[in-house]
């Protein structure tokens, strides 16, 4: 993606250490401000270690209602009658709402992000299993839940379809026939790239692979559910909704869409929130149910939604059929990729990517490879399942994108019997070439990717894995070793607005910074933290700009009455847009100071220099005649030069110039059980290059985080549905989360190159490992079978599934003990 | 609701008495009825243990069990964990672990492993860290990836033993917790390798200097 600007304002080259692979970070030890590079301790976690967090759930409110939920049983049903009378005529119950009685409101319906119309409550046809019926709102959570049972519903069922392929089937029954010029349930193409161009490729090529792979249905399952508490105060005519939100400011604006309620009139807060990664981003029917009950009984209204409604009916993630190909010469040069996509969106086009992106960044499917031809088509199907396609921990389908291009390298490898390790080398997008232009039109700011290939190659000891590879086949030994790579290329931090917008809204970011008489700071941003260490990473932004003392910054975000308007944090965006506008706000408020501190240290303007290392203005040629901000702030108060306003802020609203693209190698090492088909992790390292880090440890946790994600995806998470569309993955019964068990420990390490657009070099780092990982370990369980002639095994690669493969390729062995056991134990073997 | 039953429980040492319908789960007597808010919901099948308390000592899943089960009981929730003897009117070293090895991001799921890594540290005060992964591995974090936690409590079970050894190796049998004692050794220098070489951040004068202010309550040292 191409901007019309060069570089961003302000961009500042003092961090920019590019041949460094950065210093060991500093503890924070209270010596240091606490800046760019240090460890500092999160100031967000003693509210939490001390159970004094503050989550929608933890709300309590004079007269607060509960509301529950009531949903179908069915994946695809007419609703023939709603009775809600046995309920009603409970002794706690207040009122039971249907469509009805949101119609006569106008909130019967909402808007998905991607433009389509979602029932609140179900108008007319349920369109997926768990959809929301009518809604019963009492006094207490038990006795909602009571009445909930006491509704009666009468449904048609309708036969249901599930799978994306059938639902395109002339004869497949039609999820949307309420839409008028929906004949069936195709929702759009999609086209990326030169067909004719790389078709010509392929026809020349020497070799070209194919492969067919699904990547699964998953749920961003943060452990804490969605809710929300909404409060209408008829004496302000205010609507108040504390919600479990990655995006206030633009819930706002589409709550008061929706609502009619003017925008003045309505009150985001985002309080703390357990876990987001893409859960939290769109709106979701229980939110608007409890808002229109709120309004309409005028007493608060609390709803929170339990882990199996969380599952079954917001936002799932990924559900892409792919089948990708490339062509190449024979000694491993990539010339072309193809990919075709069959996407389940689901009953609703509900997808949440910026709006001109129907498949949000899929197209940068040509990863970190320098490949000249590249065309990818894709088709959304409607389906009887819930809507979904958010970007969990992803930048808008990145995750899919990596995950073809990283396991088609593979493929070639394989095909070519050539080194993954060596082909993924030869086909680099070299350091020199930045920036480079890929043949899909994104504009990558900065990489090196040999070089994180080559430290992860190093710090995985991977000669050492490959001859143990070979000498346990020669062996025939019970556990095969895999060793999977994947050097992948991100793309985060949108805007720029004028190319990505949800709902309309252009995908800039803010900060506003306001530095009191006494010293210290208040930072105010328009992005939202459910866990990311906001509090303190931005604080340290200010610290370095400022040569303040990172504990004298508060940072406050997540309420829409006192932040600056802001997009929200997913797809890795608050650290490239929000920090970004940090560090400008910090700059001017730098600017402003200059003229005090010229007035206070008695000198001429020009004559004021920043000392960075001190964290002070000097007079040039007089380094004893300093002043710090802490300092200037009084006299911005007190003492403020004429002509000049008193105080001392700056609001930044920063649009980028420009995408970030943080990159990495990761290196899996996989013995996997011949008898069982169990894969456990010898190795796991990751190397992940940010750009200039704000703080290691910080971005360690996250990579960790995303890590034990990522072997989610691989080894155990499937949101699936049977024939009638009945879920069968939707609890943590059966939706399965790695625990501590299932998670190695990780070996993480970095290079460092900054982006060149970036005011601080920094490039976002949050959903690298949950997007590099899954192709990382699907290719260490391929690699060890891969000499048998294994191209791919599909995810889940659960133990019944990998020993399948291992079956098929004459590479299982028989649990010879337990056969022994059953053999001679008669009585044993009948247990 | 009509047959509702008085009930005593004892939470973080308080004695309380509530009357809850005999359906009603612990969790919410312990959340809507106490108001304490630290321990959290995450599911509906009993897998993810952010409701993770101590009750009578051990380990439960407050959300499995009927408020009218924990009658007479002594329950600890991270509410409590302040108080305890050994956190030595500040945080407790498991809170302080969590702290310093980044073992939270959202903080969701913190106040369950923080239970479930007490009960641990009680039965078996140096862990391997196969063992703090059993005995977190009711607990689901979506966020952190375990690493740090296990870390966390690695940290506290190190502070926990050195604190023992500096009392001479005397335990306190208060709750399970071993008497506290302040701070270990004070060093002189802030104690990080190639660090400021400056004077410790917790302690010493540094009147005149706004940025060796005391930082972080000493819990580098
Ligand atoms: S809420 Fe108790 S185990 Fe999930
Ligand atoms: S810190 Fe978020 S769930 Fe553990």
């Amino acid at each position: 993606m191409s901007s019309d600007r060069e570089r961003a304002p302000d961009a500042d080259t003092e961090y920019q250490h590019p041949e460094d692979d950065g210093p060991e970070p500093e503890k924070h030890c209270g010596h240091g401000r606490g800046g760019m590079g240090e460890e500092v301790n999160r100031k967000e976690d003693k509210r939490f270690i001390t159970g004094r967090g503050d989550y929608v759930d933890d709300i309590k409110k004079p007269g607060m209602l509960h509301c529950e939920i009531v949903r179908s049983p069915h994946a695809h049903a007419r609703v023939e009658e709603i009775d809600g009378s046995r309920a009603e005529a409970m002794d706690e119950v207040v009122a039971v709402l249907t469509a009805e009685d949101l119609l006569a409101h106008d909130l019967a319906t909402m808007p998905t992000l991607m433009d389509d119309t979602q029932d609140v409550l179900v108008n007319e046809k349920v369109k997926f299993q768990s959809q929301e019926v009518a809604a019963v709102i009492a006094e207490d959570r038990y006795a909602a839940k009571d009445g909930a049972q006491k509704v009666e519903v009468e449904y048609d069922v309708l036969d249901p379809v599930v799978d994306a392929e059938e639902a395109l089937e002339d004869d497949a029954p039609l999820v949307r026939d309420e839409l008028d010029d929906q004949e069936d349930n195709h929702i759009f193409d999609w086209e990326t790239g030169d067909k004719e161009e790389t078709d010509r490729v392929f026809e020349e090529a020497d070799v070209t692979v194919e492969e067919d792979m699904l990547y699964q249905r998953l749920h961003p399952a943060p452990i804490e559910t969605c809710g929300a508490v909404a409060d209408w105060d008829p004496g302000k005519d205010k609507m108040t909704v504390h919600m479990t939100s990655q995006a206030p400011h633009a819930h706002r604006t589409l709550f008061s869409q929706v609502s009619g309620i003017p925008e003045h009139k309505v009150r985001i807060v985002s309080p703390d929130v357990g876990g987001g990664f893409g859960n939290k981003v769109p709106i979701y029917p229980g939110y608007v149910v409890a808002a229109a009950a709120s309004y309409v009984l005028e007493e608060p209204v609390k709803w929170v939604e339990e882990r199996s409604e969380n599952i079954q009916t917001t936002g799932f993630a990924r559900d892409y059929d792919m089948t990708g190909e490339l062509a190449a010469t024979e000694d491993g040069e990539i010339k072309g990729v193809k990919v075709d996509v069959l996407a389940n969106h689901g009953a609703y086009n509900a997808a949440a990517q910026p709006s001109k992106f129907p498949a949000g960044f899929f197209n940068i499917f040509t990863g970190s490879y320098d490949i000249e031809a590249a065309h990818g088509s894709l088709t959304a199907a409607f389906t009887n399942t819930a809507p979904g396609g958010v970007a969990y921990r992803c930048s808008f389908r990145v995750t899919e994108a990596v995950y073809l291009i990283e396991r088609m390298v593979k493929v070639l490898a394989d095909e070519l019997d050539v080194d993954p390790a060596e082909i993924r080398r030869k086909n680099f997008i070299p350091s020199e070439a930045f920036p480079y232009e890929s043949a899909t039109g994104w504009n990558y700011d900065s990489g090196d990717y040999e070089k994180a290939l080559d430290k992860a190659l190093e710090m995985a000891d991977y000669e050492h894995y490959r001859e143990e590879q070979q000498r346990r086949l020669e062996e025939d030994a019970d556990k095969l070793i895999g060793i999977g790579i994947s050097s992948f290329t991100e793309v985060v931090g949108a805007g720029p607005g004028k190319q990505c917008d949800i709902a309309g809204i252009e995908m800039f970011d803010s900060a506003d910074l306001r530095v009191n008489p006494t010293g210290n700071a208040v930072l105010r941003v328009g992005v939202q933290t459910q866990g990311q260490g906001h509090e303190t990473t931005f604080a340290q932004i200010v610290a370095e700009e400022l040569g303040m003392d990172v504990d004298d910054i508060t940072v406050e975000h997540g309420d829409t009455d006192t932040e600056p308007y802001g997009l929200g944090t997913y797809g890795s965006r608050s650290t490239p847009v929000a920090g970004a506008a940090a560090a400008v706000a910090a700059r001017k408020v730098r600017d402003k100071a200059k003229s005090i501190a010229a007035n206070e240290l008695e000198a001429a303007e020009e004559d004021i220099e920043w000392d960075r290392e001190s964290g002070e203005f000097h007079v040039a040629g007089a380094p004893d005649r300093s002043i710090t901000i802490t300092e200037i702030a009084a006299g911005a108060y007190m003492n403020h030069p004429g002509g000049e306003e008193p105080g001392l802020e700056a609001t930044n609203y920063y649009d980028p110039p420009e995408m970030t693209y943080p990159f990495g190698s990761y290196i899996v090492v996989v013995e996997i059980d011949r008898e069982t088909g169990e894969v456990d992790f010898e190795k796991f390292v990751a190397v992940d290059d940010c750009g200039n880090r704000i703080n290691p440890m910080i971005i360690e946790g996250q990579i960790h985080g995303g890590l034990a994600q990522g072997i989610g995806t691989a080894m155990m998470e499937h949101v699936t549905y049977d024939d009638n569309g009945n879920v069968t993955g939707g609890d943590f019964m059966n939706y399965l989360l790695p625990t501590a068990n299932e998670i190695p420990n990780f070996e993480t390490g970095h290079t460092v190159t900054p982006s060149p657009h970036h005011p601080i070099g920094a490039k976002g780092v949050g959903e690298s490992p949950t997007v590099g990982s899954p192709p990382a370990i699907v290719n260490a369980v391929v690699d060890a079978m891969s000499e048998a002639g294994v191209s791919h095994v599909e995810m889940p690669m659960t133990p019944d599934v990998v020993w399948e493969k291992l079956d098929e390729v004459g590479l299982s062995h028989q649990p010879a003990r337990n056969v022994e056991f059953s053999v001679e134990d008669g009585e044993h073997a009948d247990d | 609701m009509t047959d509702e039953t008085e009930i005593t429980l004892t939470v973080n040492g308080t004695e309380h008495t509530v009357e809850v319908e005999p359906r009603r789960l612990l969790v919410h007597a312990i959340r809507e009825d106490l108001d304490l808010t630290g321990t959290h919901i995450g599911c509906d099948t009993g897998n993810c243990g952010a409701c993770t308390v101590l009750k009578d000592g051990e380990p439960i899943k407050s959300c499995l069990m009927f408020a009218t089960q924990a009658d007479g009981a002594e329950i600890l929730t991270v509410e409590g964990m302040e108080d305890l003897p050994a956190a030595d009117d500040d945080l407790h070293p498991l809170q302080e672990g969590f702290r310093e090895e980044h073992g939270l991001q959202c903080g969701y799921c913190t106040p369950g492993m923080l239970m479930a890594g007490k009960a641990l540290l009680d039965e078996n005060p140096e862990p391997e860290e196969d063992e703090i992964r059993e005995a977190i591995s009711g607990n689901l974090c979506r966020c952190t990836g375990y690493q740090n936690i296990v870390r966390s409590i690695e940290y506290a079970a190190d502070e926990l033993d050195a604190r023992a050894a500096t009392d001479g190796g005397a335990v306190a049998a208060a709750d399970g917790e071993r008497s506290a004692d302040a701070g270990g050794e004070a060093d002189t220098f802030c104690g990080l390798e190639d660090c400021c070489g400056g004077p410790d951040a917790s302690g010493g004068d540094h009147a005149g200097d706004q940025f060796e202010r005391e930082y972080l309550g000493g819990e580098e040292t």
